[in-house]
């Protein structure tokens, strides 16, 4: 058995030699001096020990440091996933153990990555000079001291070179450890030093299934199918707002290999809040009221929610003790919250939507949620000062939930008061109406102070 | 996190050219860990002037938010601000920096020995002092949005009863709508985690991570069988919420080095370790949603004996006990 692992081994290299000879040697004829030469530096034994001299001006990385910056010099390391701590957060750890490698170095050294990456019984030469494996000592060389000494050369392809080293391109910063940042005194030991590198390897792996999603011919066939409304088992994956970030310019090769594989693209995902552009809100154009059943108040999903738990947990009929006055208040409370959201929207339309002849509103409703549409619109200022239309916001609002939560449950005059009640009380909506109250003081001030009024001679 | 008895509340901060990337996967909004280094940053700076007070956690909403990248098509590619050249004129290497305006509310839970009197005027200085630092490697401009009376300092004394508490808070969130506020959702990686392994016992948690940071659309045979029978193409979400990748802090790839034993350290004092990017999911939740201000509150919650430096949030602790 040992004798064939190795057997083995050793034909799976000079297989490898072999191909690499003959391309090379495909345009030359046997009588060139440029052919014996070759010849030569392809036997077995001087092949191998010129890659285990070369294999220093490379290096196998999980993490690297070029993609911080390019003109950063300093260390690159390898860090495979069964060496890092296993938790429950997303990084390299993560990868399967047929996790991709990233060579940094002189690229012309890069068929000795090549040699290392041929794979016997599922395990790769580097793997095995990793591990320091006694077959693969036994094909490279029958004498134990050489086949060592070639071994431990190209193992160091994961070590990095030189001293550990940061660079003032790379990236530092300080974590705090201990529990006081403006502790001066003791700031050594209440901070570390962190070095982000590039994890390289992750990186692929994001970059692969990515394009698989956007690419293959899978993908492809399930978005066309989708496109054409047609059944098809695969799902169609999508990336909302991908970006994609470019890595070495017009040379990907200067930060590694697997960042040329990748074409130097790097895909970022999208972590952005969602947008509350007026993009977003339309104005509530053909309708009379906000209010009526379930209109436009109340077909929000959470408002529709909201008011379905409350009404589920009403027709429980509660006794009403403690319990149920707190949970009923944090009902109450929610739907202010979404009210004022509501109402905020509104506010953020652009001003005078509600002149839009598309508009129905009655005039309290568009007094409440187009204010803006006062400053520049007389008529419009001088009714929404002249009435009281907040007291009729509340009763609109009483009277929606009391539909809202009516049929089977029809609302005393108790409710119905203690529902206008809290709207009176609540603070945003009050903040809202003060805040006009007193804009409405100043544009009065500032209108009797204008030049031309009729106090003016 | 033990419970918050002070907020500073700075309203509405107008930052132009955050930056975007906020690691090497995800970019759109600053990462969580360029707050906590204000905070800490600010906290130092509060120290040498005299203002004595400890910040320990800090919360963000985001009101308005305005990426500058390329529109259109399917991929996003950044606003670049500068074409340098090198000494030969040659095009100098360059990282690309993606750029982002943002309108948001910065909350911090904060200690002072000084009297409650002191309160605002403390609070006003340290506005101040924040209106000339960097957030996220932005600047903060004045905010012409939202009316100044709007954008004013606030320290909150919490109350010790909870339902005054409770109506302190309900008064505060209202006034950052409308916006949203980042939490994280460790919980929701891993319960999707083990969900994908009931399918696939080899699936990760960088196959779950992933999943959710995209959408899945399905298709399924509605009618199947009858005359009206027809495909139906879905997105399914297997959470509410709008949920995002986000990076939460570091992982340790290499042994913790003494001082002075790596080159080119920032400086000899400080032990020196070489770390990588972690991720998890965050939800985007808009502070009406909120029950307490500890739900959207950050803080340092490292594990050193597993070598990870990373920020935590509570809210899923309030949000899956629900």
């Amino acid at each position: 058995m040992a004798i064939t692992q190795q057997l083995g081994i050793r034909s799976t290299i000079e297989q490898f030699l072999k191909e690499r000879f003959d391309t090379k040697a495909e345009k030359l004829q046997p009588d060139d001096p440029k052919y014996q030469a070759l010849v030569e530096q392809f036997q077995f034994d001087t092949w191998i020990n010129d890659a285990a001299r070369r294999v220093g001006q490379l290096q196998v990385v999980t993490h690297s440091l070029k993609p911080i910056h390019p003109d950063a010099k300093g260390s690159s390391l390898y860090a495979p996933p069964e060496s890092l701590n296993k938790h429950n957060l997303v990084g390299s750890h993560t990868l399967s153990a047929n996790f991709a490698g990233d060579v940094v170095g002189n690229a012309a050294a890069l068929d000795v990555y090549k040699f290392l990456k041929l794979t016997f019984e599922d395990k790769s030469l580097l793997e095995r000079a990793l591990e320091n494996d006694s077959e693969l000592a036994k094909a490279l060389s029958g004498k134990p001291e050489q086949a060592q000494a070639w071994i431990s050369a190209f193992a160091a392809i994961t070590e990095p070179r030189g001293e550990h080293a940061s660079h003032t391109r790379g990236k530092q910063l300080y974590w705090l450890v201990g529990d006081d940042a403006a502790d001066v005194e003791n700031e050594a030991e209440n901070f570390r030093l962190l070095a982000p590198l590039y994890a390289t390897s992750l990186a692929h792996r994001v970059f692969q299934t990515i394009n698989h999603d956007r690419f293959s011919e899978e993908a492809k066939d399930a978005r066309k199918a989708k496109r054409e409304g047609k059944y098809v088992e695969q799902p169609v994956h999508s990336y909302p707002n991908l970006a994609v970030q470019k890595m070495g310019g017009t040379k990907p090769q200067n930060i590694s290999q697997l960042n040329s594989e990748r074409g130097g693209n790097n895909y970022l995902l999208a972590s952005m809040p969602p947008s509350w552009n007026v993009r977003d809100t339309r104005p509530p154009l053909k309708v009379a009221s906000v209010f009526s059943d379930p209109g436009v108040f109340g077909s929000r999903s959470e408002v529709r929610s909201l008011v379905k738990d409350l009404k589920q947990f009403l027709e429980k009929n509660p006794t009403s003790d403690m319990h149920t006055r707190d949970l009923r208040d944090d009902y109450t409370a929610m739907l202010m919250d979404e009210l004022a959201l509501f109402a905020m929207q509104m506010h953020s339309l652009p001003a005078g939507w509600s002149s839009d002849e598309k508009c129905e509103l009655v005039s309290e409703e568009a007094f409440w949620l187009d204010p803006g549409r006062a400053v520049e619109d007389v008529a419009f200022r001088e009714a929404r000062n002249s009435v009281e239309w907040s007291e009729d916001i509340r009763h609109r609002f009483a009277n929606w939930l009391n539909a809202a939560l009516g049929g089977k449950l029809p609302l005393g005059d108790v409710e119905f008061r203690h529902w206008k009640k809290t709207l009176a009380k609540d603070m945003t909506h009050q903040r809202l109406l003060d805040r006009d109250r007193r804009w409405m003081e100043s544009l009065m001030e500032d209108l009797t102070n204008l030049p031309g009024g009729d106090d003016d001679e | 996190m033990s419970e918050v008895k002070n907020l500073l509340v700075l309203p509405r901060l107008r930052v132009q050219n955050a930056n975007a990337i906020s690691s090497p996967m995800t970019w759109g909004f600053p990462a969580m860990s360029a707050f906590v280094g204000l905070m800490h940053a600010l906290e130092r700076k509060l120290f040498s002037a005299g203002i004595n007070v400890s910040l320990s956690s800090i919360g963000i909403i985001c009101h308005d938010f305005d990426a500058q990248t390329t529109e259109g098509g399917y991929i996003r590619g950044f606003h670049l601000t500068r074409n340098p050249v090198d000494k030969t004129g040659g095009t100098a290497a360059i990282v690309e920096e993606g750029r982002v305006h943002l309108d948001i509310t910065l909350v911090f839970s904060i200690e002072t020995a000084a009297a409650e009197s002191e309160h605002s005027n403390m609070a006003h200085q340290i506005n101040d002092i924040v209106a000339g630092m960097r957030i996220a490697g932005g600047s903060v401009v004045p905010n012409r949005s939202v009316p100044s009376h709007q954008q004013r300092p606030q320290w909150v004394v919490l109350d010790d009863k909870e339902e005054e508490r409770a109506k302190q808070f309900a008064r505060l969130k209202r006034r950052w709508l409308p916006g949203f506020a980042l939490t994280l959702r460790d919980d929701y990686l891993s319960g999707h985690h083990q969900t994908l392994q009931q399918q696939n016992p080899e699936a990760s948690l960088l196959d779950a991570w992933l999943d959710l940071s995209r959408l899945n659309h399905h298709c399924s045979m509605e009618n199947e069988g009858q005359p009206n029978e027809k495909p139906a193409w879905q997105v399914q979400r297997p959470y509410r919420g709008w949920l995002v990748p986000i990076p939460v802090g570091y992982g340790a790839i290499s042994d913790l080095f003494n001082p002075g034993e790596v080159a080119n350290a920032r400086d000899e004092k400080t032990r020196f370790r070489f770390v990588e990017s972690l991720y998890s999911i965050g939800e985007w939740v808009s502070p009406h949603r909120m029950k307490q201000p500890e739900d959207l509150l950050w803080y340092v919650d490292n594990d050193e004996e597993a070598d990870l430096y990373r920020l935590n949030n509570d809210y899923h602790l309030r949000a899956t006990a629900q």
